[in-house]
């Protein structure tokens, strides 16, 4: 696959093209009494791979999903290409066909084939004629290697399969930046690299994304930015190697001791109810 | 003695006009009060599912109300009741009235479950893709859980075929009143009743194989 090939980064329509394509102002959410959110501010230019990480519960869903209108903010404001996408009177539809989001589930349609499933919200929405449609979602099926998978049903492909079909349906709308929300945690370990090499060549042809994800050695090769999350806020934001390497906050350094990406022999830890001992 | 006599040839031969215009309602009033019950069955049960306001509500009293009462109550309700309140229909529309509502009832509840069944995560893909509430429903909502609620549904559709038959009740010509009303006068009751169970049986196979076809085309793939 070549970044050709995949290039699908529709012209920004936004107030100032040249501006970031997402910003996210002093955002806070919570749930019930839980705060989730607790003043986010981020910046994502064109072009660039950001990649999120942090603890489970630290709020990196929930971001990703208030940036596609999936949940409602309570304070602060979200610009998509210029455009404040939080504010009252906004078509949410619209705000979401420019925003391509991937999930951990795939939530493929299950009644649908692999390239009905790429063409439902182009025919639907975009208004594609049925041969219009194919065409392109073939191209695309090709793209993530699955042209031969067209006519299978979800339940038939594994979960890498599933999840290259699902990176294709949202390219299928032409989205301005894509969003993925841990789109390998699901996946058996040997299906992974399929999915994070398909992120890989995305992130080359210049589409602009924000990427949930544990996988460390995709963040510092393929990421642009880091950021690390925990308890709603970001404590952390660098060239994913500089973080990675020489995290600067305590917190950033526990996490990455805890997942066995700092370079500690397994030899030297030790467990308790917390998980691993500090 | 009857059972000396017993010939179903000749009771279905000597009647046949009669008994096929029997038939022939039968399967009007059924085509209709069908239709209709699949209508209020997919409409109600998405306005319940969706929890809408007031057409909930609504909905769940009415569905309470038909579970709970007697189907012959419902209709001698609508037969000898509402023409007291001014509201006067005739046999037939009494016919596929009273079997809809009372189907419409049920399988509200059987596209309800079925909506509920989608698991959320379906039509948050649809909402990210830039699918409209609605839009949503029609193309991922209705398609998966129409699916859900297709073998619950079919009951339904055969239970409604089988009530058409307390028509008799009312006196309206459909095949059970039509058959009952030839025997009273010429003794064969045997025959009737046997000829009687023949039809609904074949009746309610053939709705059964035309629905089974209809769902292995659509039933969701992972179950076919
Ligand atoms: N729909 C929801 N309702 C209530 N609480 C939620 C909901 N979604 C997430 N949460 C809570 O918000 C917090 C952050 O969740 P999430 O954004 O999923 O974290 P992460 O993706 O970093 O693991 C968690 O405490 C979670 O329980
Ligand atoms: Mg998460």
């Amino acid at each position: 696959m070549t970044a050709s090939e995949l290039a699908i980064v529709g012209e920004p329509d936004g107030a100032n093209g040249a501006g970031p394509v997402v910003r996210v102002e002093g955002v806070r959410k919570s749930f019930g009494s839980n705060l989730v959110l607790d003043g986010v501010d981020l910046t994502v230019a064109a072009g660039d791979a950001l990649v999120i990480i942090g603890r489970s519960g630290s709020g990196k869903s929930t971001l990703l999903r208030c940036i596609n209108l999936l949940e409602p903010i309570d304070d602060g404001r979200i610009l998509l290409e210029g455009d404040e996408i939080t504010g009252k009177g906004v078509d949410v539809s619209r705000v979401r066909q420019r925003v391509g989001m991937v999930f951990q589930q795939f939530n493929l349609f299950p009644h649908l084939t692999a390239i009905d499933n790429v063409t439902l919200a182009a025919r639907k929405i975009r208004k594609l004629s049925r041969e219009q449609a194919e065409r392109r979602a073939r191209e695309l099926l090709k793209t993530v290697g699955l042209e031969e998978k067209a006519e299978q049903h979800p339940h038939q492909l594994s979960g890498g399969q599933q999840q290259r079909v699902a990176i294709a349906r949202a390219l299928m709308m032409e989205p301005h930046v894509m969003l993925f929300d841990e789109v390998t945690s699901a996946l058996d370990p040997e299906l992974v690299g399929e999915v994070l090499i398909v992120m890989r060549d995305l992130a080359r042809t210049g589409m602009t994304m924000l990427v949930v994800t544990h996988e460390m050695q995709f963040a510092r090769e393929v990421g642009d930015r880091l950021v690390f999350m925990d308890e709603g806020r970001i404590v952390e934001e660098g060239v994913p190697a500089d973080v990675l390497d020489n995290p600067s906050d305590e917190r950033t350094r526990r996490f990455l001791r805890r997942t066995l990406q700092l370079p500690e022999s397994l030899e030297e830890l030790t467990v308790n109810e917390e998980g691993v001992e500090e | 003695m009857i059972l000396a006599t017993y010939d179903l040839w000749a009771f279905v031969s000597d009647n046949q006009e009669e008994l096929l215009d029997g038939l022939l309602n039968t399967l009007k009033v059924s085509a209709f009060a069908i239709a209709g019950a699949f209508v209020i069955g997919l409409v109600l049960g998405a306005a319940r599912a969706h929890r809408i306001p007031v057409v909930s509500q609504l909905t769940a009293i009415y569905v309470e109300v038909i579970r709970n009462t007697p189907i012959l109550v419902q209709i001698f309700f609508i037969f000898y009741a509402l023409p007291q309140l001014g509201i006067v229909f005739d046999q037939f529309t009494v016919a596929w009235l009273s079997v809809m509502i009372w189907g419409g009832a049920f399988n509200s509840e059987n596209f309800r479950a079925g909506f509920q069944a989608v698991a959320y995560r379906y039509r948050e893909a649809g909402y990210a893709l830039g699918f409209a509430p609605f839009s949503t429903f029609l193309n991922v909502t209705l398609p998966i859980g129409g699916r859900i609620a297709l073998p619950s549904s079919i009951n339904t559709y055969i239970s409604v075929l089988k009530n058409t038959s307390l028509m008799y009740v009312i006196g309206y010509a459909e095949l059970t009143t039509t058959s009952l009303n030839i025997s009273n006068l010429t003794l064969q009751t045997t025959e009737s009743l046997t000829m009687l169970a023949v039809v609904y049986l074949t009746l309610v196979w053939s709705l059964s194989a035309l629905i089974r076809l209809l769902e292995s085309r659509l039933a969701l793939p992972e179950s076919r």
